[in-house]
C-alpha cells in the first residue's frame, strides 16, 4: 500500500521545490543566555504560523476541483521556512538528551568537516584547516557563540513580469527584521554575505527576455548549463498519478530493471530507509519525525576561468577530432564534463553532436503538438535513462559530474564491463542485475538557486556569482558527505584513482579529466589536464529542518525526551 | 598452510607483554602497555596522502622491498560481549529440574596470563618456507632495529634478543597460524587445474568395489544394496579426503605482484599518463620520438627508476 504523508506537518521545499524564482536567506544568531533562549523561542512562535508546509497549492483554475481542494492553501506570493544549526537548537534551550542524540556531523557543523568534504582548497598552499575557510563569507566564518549562524530563514518569492521580485518579498523582509529588532537585541540577522551590507543572502534564478518585453526564468546556471533535473522520487512524495509520471529516471532501479520509488526514510526522519532501518534520530521521536537535514552551501563559480579553460581545451579537441566550429567543440567538451548538453539533453540519450541535434528536433516537434501526453513523454526523455549499456563511458563519461553525483545503475558490480554494439543495447538493458542498489542510499534532494550575475561575455572570476546549493537528506553523513567525499572528491569507485569531479571537484596540482574514447567509432580518448579550480565553497552549514510539530515544541520550550 | 598464499607470506605473531612496571624517557613510572602504545603512537605510518608525503616521515617498514603491509595491535583483553542470551522457559525448567539459578553470574572469558602485542605482516615469499620467514624478520632487524626495540622492549623475553637471528627466532616462537589471509592481487581467476574428473573417479572406484564385493559373495538383494551404498559412501569419504588434501595447497602468485613490480607499475602508470597528456594532438613521429624517450628514461623492463616504497600514490 502506498505511503500517505502528513503533508501539513512537513515543511515546504522538502518534498518538492517551490519553483519560485526569487529567494532571500537570513542567518539569525540568538544570544546564548536564558533571555536569548526566551527571545529565540518567541521569534519561532511568531514565525511558525507563517511557515509554508508541504501541502500542495490550490489549483488556480480548476473547473473540476475535488472537494478536498477547497481546503488547500492558495499559492503564496512568498514562502517562509526555518532550519536550525546544532548550536541554534542549543541556544533555543533544547534539553541535553535531545541535543546529544543528534548526528555527529550535524553537531560538528560544515566548517569543521571542511577537510573531509574537500572544502579546504587552500590547503595546497600548506595552510592549516582554520585558514582553509578564510575565503568564506564573513557570516559563515564566525565561531564565537555571538557570531554563529543559529537559524536559517529561507524566503522564496514570485516575480513580476519585469523580473523584479513581488513587493511582498521586501514586506516580508522588513517584517522579519522587525521581529529581530523587537527581540531587544537577543536575536540578530547577521550581515557579512560577501561584501554586501544586506542582512540576507540575495538569490535569483537567471532570467532572459521572453521576446514580448518581459523577463522569464532561464533555468541556467552561470556556466551556461540547464540545471535541476533528476530529483529523487520517494514513497509518499507525490500523489500516485504524479508518482507514476516522475518515477522513470527519478526512483530506484530494481533488479528486474523497473523503476520504483525510494524509501521515505532516505529523505524524512522517522520512516524506514533503503536498508529497511529507521535512521537514528534524536529523542523524543516526535521531535524528529517528519523532519530532515539540509546542507546549505554557497558555491562560488569562477565563470571566466571556466570559459577560458573550455575554450583552450576545445581548440585542442577540434584539432584532434576534426571539428570545424570552436563553438561545437566547446559544447562537446562542456557536455562531456557535465553529462548533459548545455540545454540539459542527457549524453546517454544523445552521445554525439548530430544525436543532440536530432534529439532537439524531436523535442521541438513533440512540444509543438501541444498535446500534454506528448510533452510529458518529451520531458521524460531528459531523465529516463540508465548507464548499464555504457560501462566504458563512451556515451557519458563515468567520471562526468552527472554520473558521479547520481550513479544510477552505473556501479552495479554485476553489470557488463564493455559497451555492447548498438544492436545489443536493448537486450543488455533488459538483463536482470542489481539495479541501482549501490546508489539508493546516496540520493539527495537538491534545492538551490543561482545568485549573482555573470554578465554575458564580461564575466570575471572574482565577481559575486554562483549557486546556493542545498542538499536535503535524512543522513548528512551517509548521503551528502559520502557523495561529496567519495564520488566528487575521489575517483576510486570509478576506477580513476584520485581524479575528482571535473566541474565541482578540487583541482590540485596535476589534476586531470579523461574523456574515454570509443573503440566502435575509433574516437581517441581526450585528457583535459591541469584543470583550474572552477567552483569554491564560500560558506554554509548543516541545518535541521523540523516538522511543524517540532517547531511548536521548540517555540513552547516543552521538549520532553523521556 | 594458509600462512602462505599467492606468493605472499602472511605472518601473525602473538607476543606476550610483561605485566610489571617500567619507566618512560622522562622517568615516569608507566605500564608496559602504555610504553608500547607510546612507541606506536609516534611510529610514522606510510605516506598515504599528498599531505603525509609533505611531512618527510615514512614508515620504517618502507626501508625494505618486501613488506606489503604491517600492523601492530595491543590486545589488553578479550572483548566482553555481555551475558549469553537465555531462553526464559528453558531457564525456568533448568531452575526447577536442575536447581540452576539465573542470578548466578555467567563465566567471563579473560586473556590470561598477560596482554599481548599482535604483529601482522604480509610480505613477498617464493615458497612459504620457514627460511623465508626468518630472512624477512632478519631483514627487518637489519633495517629498523631501533624502532623494533622501542616497540617490543616491554615484551616478555625480548631483552634476550641481541641480533637479527635472535629476533627472527623470538618472533617465530610467538607465531600463530594465519587462518584467513587476504590476498587481493588476483583480479581474475587463477589458472587452476580442475580435479573434478579425479573426484568422480574416486567416487566411481568406491561404487565399483561395492559391485565387485557384492558379485563375489552373492548375498541377498538388500544386503547387495547395502554393500553398494557402503561402496558409494567409502568413495565419497575418499573424495572428501582428497579435497581436504588438495585444498590447503597455496594459490599460485598472481603475475607481477611482488613489491618491486607493484611499485614499478604505480610509477609507470603515472609517468605514462603524463606522456599521454604531453603527446595529445602530436603527430605520429613526435609520439614515436616521445615514446622512445619515455622508454629510455623510465626503463619499463628494469626495476628502477621506480616509486619509493611506503608511498601510496597513483
Amino acid at each position: 500500500m502506498a505511503r500517505t504523508l502528513n503533508l501539513a506537518d512537513i515543511q515546504g521545499n522538502v518534498l518538492r521545490p517551490y519553483g519560485l524564482p526569487k529567494a532571500r536567506f537570513f542567518c539569525l544568531n540568538i544570544q546564548n543566555s536564558d533571555e536569548g533562549g526566551r527571545a529565540g523561542r518567541a521569534l519561532v512562535e511568531e514565525l511558525r504560523h507563517r511557515v509554508t508546509t508541504a501541502l500542495p497549492w490550490k489549483p488556480r483554475r480548476s473547473p473540476s476541483a475535488t472537494s478536498g481542494d477547497s481546503t488547500l492553501p492558495p499559492k503564496p506570493k512568498v514562502t517562509i521556512n526555518l532550519a536550525f544549526t546544532f548550536w541554534g537548537l542549543a541556544a533555543l534551550g533544547l534539553p541535553p538528551a535531545t541535543l546529544r542524540t543528534m548526528p555527529d556531523e550535524f553537531i560538528e557543523g560544515m566548517k569543521a568537516r571542511a577537510s573531509l568534504l574537500g572544502d579546504d582548497v587552500c590547503r595546497r598552499d600548506g595552510r592549516d584547516r582554520r585558514e582553509s575557510v578564510d575565503h568564506w563569507d564573513p557570516v559563515w566564518k564566525g565561531s564565537g557563540s555571538d557570531q554563529q549562524v543559529h537559524i536559517l530563514i529561507s524566503v522564496y518569492a514570485d516575480m513580476n513580469s519585469d523580473g523584479c521580485p513581488v513587493a511582498e518579498l521586501e514586506a516580508t523582509t522588513q517584517w522579519l527584521l522587525g521581529l529581530c529588532d523587537q527581540s531587544g537585541g537577543y536575536v540578530r540577522a547577521l550581515k557579512g554575505h560577501a561584501a554586501s551590507d544586506l542582512p540576507y543572502q540575495e538569490s535569483s534564478m537567471l532570467l532572459e527576455p521572453d521576446g514580448k518585453g518581459n523577463q522569464q526564468v532561464s533555468f541556467k546556471e552561470h556556466f551556461g548549463f540547464t540545471d535541476g533535473y533528476g530529483d529523487p522520487v520517494f514513497e509518499g512524495q507525490y500523489p500516485p498519478e504524479q508518482e507514476k509520471i516522475n518515477l522513470p529516471g527519478g526512483g530506484k532501479i530494481l533488479p528486474d530493471q523497473t523503476w520504483a520509488p525510494l524509501a521515505t526514510g532516505e529523505f524524512l526522519l522517522g520512516y524506514p530507509d533503503e536498508a529497511q532501518e529507521v535512521p537514528p534520530a534524536s529523542f523524543p521521536l516526535e521531535f524528529t519525525h517528519n523532519g530532515t537535514f539540509v546542507a546549505y552551501r554557497k558555491l562560488h563559480q569562477n565563470v571566466a576561468g571556466f570559459r577560458a579553460y573550455l575554450e583552450q581545451e576545445a581548440k585542442k579537441y577540434m584539432k584532434l577530432n576534426g571539428i570545424d566550429q570552436l563553438s561545437d567543440a566547446k559544447e562537446i567538451l562542456g557536455a562531456k564534463m557535465v553529462g548533459r548538453w548545455s540545454d540539459g539533453v542527457p549524453l546517454t540519450k544523445a552521445p554525439t553532436l548530430s544525436d543532440w541535434r536530432a534529439f532537439q528536433a524531436r523535442d521541438r516537434a513533440a512540444r509543438a503538438t501541444g498535446d500534454p501526453a506528448a510533452i510529458t513523454a518529451a520531458d521524460l526523455e531528459f531523465v529516463d535513462f540508465k548507464y548499464r549499456a555504457d560501462p566504458e563511458g563512451t556515451k557519458c563519461p563515468f567520471t562526468s559530474h552527472l554520473r558521479r553525483t547520481n550513479t544510477r545503475d552505473g556501479l552495479d558490480p554485476t553489470g557488463p564491463t564493455t559497451n555492447p554494439p548498438p544492436s545489443e543495447v536493448a537486450k543488455v538493458e533488459a538483463q536482470p542485475g542489481n539495479g541501482s542498489v549501490i546508489n539508493n542510499r546516496r540520493r539527495l534532494l537538491r534545492r538551490g538557486m543561482v545568485y549573482g550575475n555573470s554578465d554575458g561575455t564580461n564575466a570575471r572570476d572574482e565577481a559575486e556569482h554562483g549557486i546556493i546549493f542545498m542538499a536535503v537528506c535524512a543522513s548528512l553523513f551517509r548521503q551528502f558527505e559520502f557523495v561529496q567525499q567519495q564520488w566528487i572528491q575521489y575517483g576510486l569507485d570509478f576506477d580513476v584513482g584520485n581524479d575528482t569531479c571535473p566541474l565541482i571537484g578540487n583541482h590540485g596540482e596535476g589534476s586531470k579529466y579523461v574523456i574515454p574514447g570509443d573503440r566502435q567509432s575509433g574516437t581517441r580518448p581526450f585528457v583535459c589536464a591541469n584543470l583550474p579550480q572552477f567552483v569554491e565553497v564560500r560558506g554554509g552549514d548543516y541545518f535541521f529542518i523540523p516538522s511543524i510539530t517540532a517547531l511548536r515544541m521548540i517555540a513552547m520550550g516543552t521538549i520532553d525526551p523521556t | 598452510m594458509p600462512n602462505f598464499d599467492g606468493g605472499h607470506y602472511f605472518l601473525t605473531a602473538l607476543i606476550p607483554i610483561s605485566t610489571g612496571l617500567v619507566t618512560d624517557s622522562t622517568g615516569t613510572i608507566i605500564s608496559p602497555i602504555q610504553k608500547i602504545r607510546n612507541a606506536l603512537a609516534t611510529l610514522p605510518t606510510a605516506r598515504q596522502t599528498p599531505a603525509t608525503e609533505a611531512t618527510g616521515l615514512n614508515s620504517p617498514f618502507s626501508r625494505n622491498l618486501r613488506t606489503h603491509f604491517a600492523r601492530f595491535v595491543v590486545v589488553e583483553d578479550v572483548a566482553y560481549n555481555g551475558r549469553d542470551p537465555v531462553d526464559a522457559i528453558e531457564m525456568a525448567l533448568r531452575a526447577q529440574l536442575l536447581g540452576a539459578n539465573p542470578v548466578t553470574p555467567q563465566h567471563q572469558d579473560k586473556l590470561d596470563p598477560c596482554p599481548y602485542l599482535i604483529f601482522i605482516a604480509d610480505f613477498d615469499a617464493a615458497s612459504g618456507a620457514e627460511s623465508e620467514l626468518a630472512s624477512f624478520l632478519e631483514l627487518l632487524w637489519k633495517t629498523m632495529p631501533e624502532e623494533l626495540t622501542e616497540v617490543l622492549a616491554p615484551c616478555v623475553g625480548f631483552s634476550e634478543v641481541s641480533d637479527a637471528a635472535g629476533f627472527a627466532r623470538y618472533i617465530q616462537r610467538c607465531q600463530i597460524e594465519t587462518t584467513m589471509p587476504f590476498n587481493d592481487y588476483w583480479t581474475t581467476s587463477p589458472p587452476l587445474k580442475s580435479n573434478g574428473g579425479l573426484l568422480i573417479g574416486v567416487l566411481g572406484i568406491g561404487v565399483v568395489l561395492g559391485l565387485v564385493v557384492a558379485w563375489f559373495i552373492h548375498p541377498g538383494f538388500w544386503i547387495s544394496v547395502a554393500i553398494l551404498l557402503g561402496g558409494l559412501l567409502a568413495g565419497a569419504a575418499a573424495a572428501i579426503a582428497l579435497v581436504m588434501c588438495l585444498g590447503p595447497r597455496p594459490f599460485p602468485a598472481a603475475p607481477h605482484t611482488d613489491l618491486p613490480s607493484v611499485l614499478k607499475a604505480l610509477y609507470l602508470q603515472q609517468k605514462f599518463t603524463q606522456l599521454a597528456i604531453d603527446v595529445q594532438g602530436a603527430g605520429d613521429e613526435e609520439i614515436h620520438r616521445q615514446f622512445g624517450r619515455f622508454v629510455a628514461q623510465h626503463t619499463p623492463s628494469q626495476p628502477t627508476p621506480t616509486q619509493s616504497p611506503g608511498v601510496v600514490h597513483s
